[in-house]
């Protein structure tokens, strides 16, 4: 995606509201002993939709509202979700992203990635905390949760941020890369 | 269309400068004191995000609700199942400790019995577990863990710790039968205490709380509340009683005293809790010339 206006408002708004309904409801709501967390994959979602930069433009800017707006320490979740962003950005722009299940895939490989790397950067900042089977096991049933809020998550996505794309990675990859000129100088007549 | 390689370095230089941004946030924020510049940005952050979470959180209440009533829903049931098996569990010991309890109430109650000044010596008892009841209403025999291989005969009495509960009428190896006194062909030859008036015991069918005590003479002053036990009685002839005398029968607890009768009949409430009893004591040797039963079919 290249980035305008419209787009970032969207994509701006739409990672504001998913920060404020994390910490305001999602957050609250325990399932199998763990909760869902929709900022990776509104991340994860922006950046399939909108590619790289996008991607790790949305992750800084979530991190940053996130930080903000818990007293978290600032810079530590949009290191990790930038990082998160350009990774699935990276995908989205390499591989063929049309598979309709995909998103169930992606949303959980971004939040597991987002939750190790979260500890680990964490663990880097001195925070002595024990990594138990019951942390574990509360990500894995995050994991899941956001597996499987994925596809409601994704295609709301799209549709937010669809209409603002100027150039649809998908259409673009499905052109492919140009062919080689003949040997008279025509493409299309490989002589 | 491939990005060309200024549109990949601008990709990677903006990666780069946004995860450096973040690597600075988090130097300056913890390297500053809490009145710094990034440290009041996060507070007025918060002043300003604050309203709308608590906004979005009383307007998502319901939804937090409602995940929070199925979630307990599912953990009550789960939590059902297992206080359920804890009930069950907890009755099961409960149930144990209180058969534990009454089984040593009445192997204590044989002991305080055989204390009893007028209870006879050396009557040898065999402790017996009750192993079945008749199934009538009118408790009129029960079957015992002990029989003839014990040393266990027919006629024998057997007691609760309570007072008399009847006797042996037929024994296998293992088990014997024991006829309650509340059977209609039960009668036992006893005596009030302390008045000495004679009597038969028999039962009043059908109310297993009420013993008759016939043939006590008119002029006898018996009082209610009174204690009966059996009188052991001898006759000349061989005629003796199966019960040797001063075993605990019961108590007075009514009089009958009709103008036309030369008898007065009493009300007893037997010792014996015949419908309760796990445990008897067969008493397998009576002391001779001290039986004077009235001899039962």
């Amino acid at each position: 995606m290249i980035p305008n206006r419209q787009a970032v408002v969207r994509v701006g708004v739409l990672l504001v509201a998913a920060v404020l309904l994390q910490v305001s409801a999602v957050a609250q709501i325990a399932v199998f002993g763990g909760t869902a967390d929709l900022i990776p994959i509104a991340v994860a979602a922006s950046a399939l939709y909108g590619g790289s930069v996008a991607g790790a433009a949305a992750g800084f800017a979530a991190g940053l509202v996130l930080d903000l707006a818990l007293g978290m320490s600032l810079g530590g979740s949009s290191l990790v979700l930038t990082g998160v962003g350009y990774g699935v950005g990276r995908f989205a722009e390499l591989r063929d992203v049309s598979h309709g299940l995909l998103p169930i895939a992606v949303a959980a490989a971004a939040t597991a990635i987002y939750d190790l790397a979260y500890g680990a950067v964490t663990f880097m900042l001195g925070l002595e905390a024990t990594v138990s089977a019951l942390v574990l096991r509360e990500m894995l049933v995050g994991m899941l949760l956001n597996a499987v809020l994925a596809l409601p998550l994704f295609a709301f996505v799209r549709r937010v941020v669809r209409p603002v794309l100027r150039e649809d990675l998908a259409a673009r990859r499905r052109r492919g890369r140009p062919r080689e000129a003949g040997p008279i100088g025509l493409r299309g007549l490989e002589v | 269309m491939y990005p060309d390689r200024k549109t990949i370095r601008r990709r990677r230089a903006l990666f780069g400068g946004l995860v450096l941004a973040s690597v600075a946030l988090l130097t300056v924020w913890f390297g500053e004191p809490m009145g710094g510049v990034l440290h009041t940005l996060q507070r007025g952050a918060q002043e300003v995000l604050s309203p709308i979470q608590t906004g979005a959180s009383r307007a998502l209440k319901p939804v937090r609700d409602a995940f929070a009533w199925t979630g307990d829903t599912v953990k009550a049931k789960g939590e059902n199942e297992r206080l359920r098996a804890e009930v069950g569990r907890l009755r099961r010991d409960l149930a144990s400790t209180q058969t534990t309890y009454r089984d040593a109430e009445q192997l204590a109650g044989f002991a305080a019995i055989a204390r009893r000044d007028t209870f006879p010596a050396g009557t040898q008892p065999i402790t017996a577990r009750v192993i079945a009841r008749s199934p009538t209403v009118w408790w009129s025999s029960v079957q015992i863990n002990r029989g003839s291989g014990d040393g266990i005969r027919v006629d024998q009495p057997v007691i609760t710790g309570d007072g008399l509960a009847g006797k042996v009428v037929a024994t296998t190896g293992g088990t014997a039968t024991v006829r309650l006194i509340t059977d209609e062909r039960s009668s036992v030859s006893a005596q009030v205490m302390p008045t000495g008036a004679d009597g038969i015991v028999r039962p009043k069918v059908g109310n297993p709380n009420d013993l008759l005590l016939d043939f006590v003479e008119k002029g006898s002053r018996v009082k209610q509340g009174q204690t009966v036990v059996t009188s052991g009685f001898s006759a000349t002839g061989g005629l003796e009683s199966l019960f040797p005398r001063g075993i605990p029968i019961g108590r007075v607890k009514k009089i009958d005293r009709s103008e036309l009768d030369i008898y007065q009949t009493l009300h007893l409430e037997p010792f014996a809790e015949l419908k309760r009893m796990d445990f008897v004591q067969v008493l397998t040797a009576a002391r001779a010339g001290e039986r004077a039963e009235v001899a039962t079919p």
